[in-house]
């Protein structure tokens, strides 16, 4: 069987049927983020990323880089939710919001600085990010969580 | 939507699933590494980037000089996730993984 590393830069891109305004308070805002990531409460602030994960523990805040609403947020994450993963080396988070015609966003999301975290990059490639996105699309386009 | 066209008609082609599978192996490939092992000219290579950009599947980003690919896998999963619900994943993944156990990949 090949092994394959994960990447220590990931890129993920979604159209996502919404304005702006709204892709930022879905990502911002913790009433939206438990319903499509993971079921924790994300908040961003300009300063801070905060990560309250469903056992009321901290799953990972970190600071904030940078907060240009809506269309660009660079935080730290931290694998807080998993005690393996949990020693591995802060990497980061940059989320794009572009405008497009037609009512359309894309929505870009860099997870990158995962040298020091092959762990942490394993979990999160693929299905890990895949599943958080379309869950903030289905959430964002039809009000409702993706099942699961 | 016509997004799903787009996919389709990207994947449609060898050339261009050799170059998906050259950035799974490793992401973040430039334009001349990903030449390498295609028989193609590089204007060739451009043209099945640009389809396989248009339709989503490679997100190239800028770092100085230099333009990088990087596969992006979400075009795929939003169709996986019309087709396959949460039920029948469990099933699938055991018959794929027991796919490439035989196949000894």
């Amino acid at each position: 069987m090949t092994t394959i590393t994960a990447q220590s830069t990931q890129v993920y891109q979604v159209y996502i049927r919404a304005g702006a305004e709204e892709i930022w308070e879905a990502i911002c805002k913790p009433e939206f983020t438990e319903r499509y990531f993971h079921g924790a409460r994300v908040e961003n602030t300009p300063k801070l990323h905060t990560v309250i994960g469903t056992d009321d523990s901290d799953w990972g805040s970190a600071a904030t880089f940078e907060f240009d609403p809506p269309r660009r947020l660079v935080h730290g994450w931290r694998s807080a939710y998993d005690p393996e993963l949990a020693a591995e080396e802060e990497s980061r988070v940059t989320w794009e919001i572009e405008p497009k015609e037609g009512g359309y966003c894309l929505l870009t999301v860099v997870h990158d600085r995962l040298e020091g975290a092959p762990k942490t990059a394993e979990s999160v490639s693929g299905a890990g990010w895949m599943f958080v996105l379309s869950g903030l699309k289905t959430l964002l386009e039809t009000g409702q969580p993706l099942a699961g | 939507m016509e997004d799903d066209d787009l996919v389709f008609k990207a994947l449609a082609d060898p050339t261009r699933r050799h170059l998906l599978d050259r950035l799974f192996e490793r992401d973040g490939r430039t334009l001349s590494e990903l030449e390498e092992d295609v028989e193609m000219t590089r204007f060739g290579v451009m043209k099945h980037l640009r389809v396989l950009e248009e339709a989503g599947l490679v997100v190239s980003r800028r770092s100085g000089r230099e333009k990088h690919h990087f596969l992006n896998p979400v075009p795929i999963r939003l169709i996986h996730d019309r087709w396959i619900d949460k039920y029948t994943e469990s099933r699938v993944s055991a018959l794929s993984e027991l796919k490439t156990q035989l196949e000894g990949r």
